[in-house]
């Protein structure tokens, strides 16, 4: 560990973990029943084998398999209800993830 | 009926009646029916690698759940994010059935949970309604909905029932048990709206086990007539749970001609795999699919062979005689492998180029 560095916070709870010997409590998300708003997943950190490369390959190859589903609900636009048309002009991921914008709540949502 | 074939035989003796054969099954073709954006339901000759049919859909196509009608001419399609069900007729693109589930006070979900009976005449959903009162969400019981297709447009559905939460894909088994993915894989009888546990999946008496991990999105069975999912679990040498000794990928099913489930460990968890058919010919044979494609024989429990696919695909199904693999969902290419050596040996890509994300990809048989 000391040659890691952590690079978030998440990541920094971690190591504090690890010196404050409460390993047991750290949960991986991988091995949660995850989907859509009801666990609020924050997405696939890591793949079940605590790594990356067991995640789709390439990124454009899950996206709109994850976010059209909701499955991603706190990286991507909830296409579900809120923001329908986000990737309306992109029907590609691979292709057009370019069109991809941000969005933010209009003045009647806020 | 032996009489018939015994006149016809007299009539053009052996030979007429093996070309007769010959001329229906060449005639008889598998079709991949799926899906792909912006607005296309597409109908694909397999064997050709050709587009038979692309209808263009005045819907949001999301999720792209699809179950099709028991003789194959009218695909029911779970859209307008989940919320819509629309029967379009294949051999016309028209729309000849639809059911809009919400209305303004309730919002209906149904989180890829569609079926059609075996008979044609009934359509299964599970709605998730969400009463939008003006200062909150109003969560409500999800409910069986059972519609008539003979309804046209705008069904209502005949009756509702209550059903357990987190409920996703769903089958319907020749003796019309309709069989449910959630918790616990169930047995609805749609006359009565009665759920039982067919095969307990979070309440399994397995007690090395962890609990089961299951993605269940792609009601893809059709092929080998069964309702089929994966399974992944951690496997502890005792049940003190406090040393794994395996972390095993299992399949539980149930045959939809017979009603007989199965629930078996296969393999260790080597790949991920997001769906999988088996052989309709051997049921022994398993494909799964994900960045790789893999040939599990599930009698021996050992992988057969495994090789590495270009991109990720989510969606696997399988020829009528066993010997083509496709692979698709996700991107918007269908790859077709060997079944037996697990060769690339064609592609087809969609005219839209619009990607199929989760949508599912059906194998049918068509024509006479």
């Amino acid at each position: 560990m000391r040659h890691l560095k952590p690079l978030n916070q998440k990541a920094e709870r971690v190591t504090r973990a690890v010196t404050q010997d409460k390993m047991d409590e750290v949960r991986a998300m991988q091995t949660i029943v995850a989907g859509c708003a009801s666990t609020l997943d924050p997405g696939w950190e890591v793949d079940p084998f605590g790594g990356v490369a067991a995640l789709c390959q390439p990124m454009e190859a899950d996206l709109y398999g994850c976010s059209d589903p909701c499955w991603w609900p706190a990286q991507v636009p909830d296409t579900i209800n809120s923001y329908k048309d986000w990737n309306g002009d992109a029907d590609n991921a691979a292709k057009d993830w370019r069109s991809l914008g941000t969005v933010f709540p209009s003045d009647s949502e806020t | 009926m032996r009489k018939r074939i015994v006149t016809f035989g007299a009539r053009f003796g052996l030979a007429g009646l093996l070309a007769l054969a010959g001329g229906l099954a060449a005639s008889a073709r598998d079709m991949i029916v799926t899906m792909a954006k912006p607005d296309q339901l597409y109908v694909i000759d397999a064997k050709a690698r050709t587009v038979d049919k692309a209808c263009k859909l005045d819907f949001n196509i999301i999720p792209g759940v699809i179950a099709m009608s028991p003789d194959n001419a009218i695909a029911y399609v779970l859209g307008n994010r989940w919320e819509d069900v629309f029967g379009i007729d294949l051999s016309t693109c028209e729309t000849v059935f639809s059911a809009h589930q919400s209305d303004e006070e309730v919002r209906r979900k149904s989180i890829a949970s569609l079926a059609v009976s075996k008979d044609g005449k009934h359509l299964y959903t599970v709605r998730n309604p969400v009463k939008l009162l003006v200062d909150r969400y109003q969560v409500m019981e999800p409910e069986f909905a059972v519609y008539d297709t003979s309804s046209g447009l705008n069904a209502e559905p005949v009756k509702t029932s209550p059903a357990p939460r987190r409920m996703t894909v769903m089958a319907t088994g020749e003796d019309g048990t309709v069989y449910a993915a959630g918790h616990e894989i169930y047995a609805i009888d749609p006359d009565t709206g009665e759920f039982r546990i067919k095969i307990a999946n979070r309440s399994w008496d397995r007690p090395t086990y962890s609990g089961p991990d299951v993605l269940a999105f792609w009601p893809i069975g059709t092929q080998a007539n069964e309702f089929l999912l994966l399974y992944s679990a951690a496997k502890f040498t005792d049940a003190t749970k406090s040393e794994m000794a395996d972390f095993v990928w299992g399949y539980e099913s149930v045959d939809l001609a017979t009603g007989k489930s199965e629930i078996e460990d296969f393999a260790s968890f080597e790949v991920i795999m997001f769906s999988a058919v088996r052989d309709p010919n051997d049921k022994s044979k398993l494909y799964g699919v994900y960045t790789q494609l893999s040939k599990y024989d599930v009698a021996k429990k050992e992988l057969i062979k495994r090789v590495d696919l270009p991109h990720t695909y989510y969606c696997v199904n399988i020829s009528s005689d066993g010997k083509e693999i496709y692979v698709g969902g996700t991107n918007d290419d269908i790859g077709v492998y060997d079944a037996e050596t697990l060769e690339r040996i064609g592609e087809i890509r969609l005219p839209s180029g619009g990607d199929m994300a989760a949508g599912t990809m059906h194998v049918v048989r068509m024509g006479s």
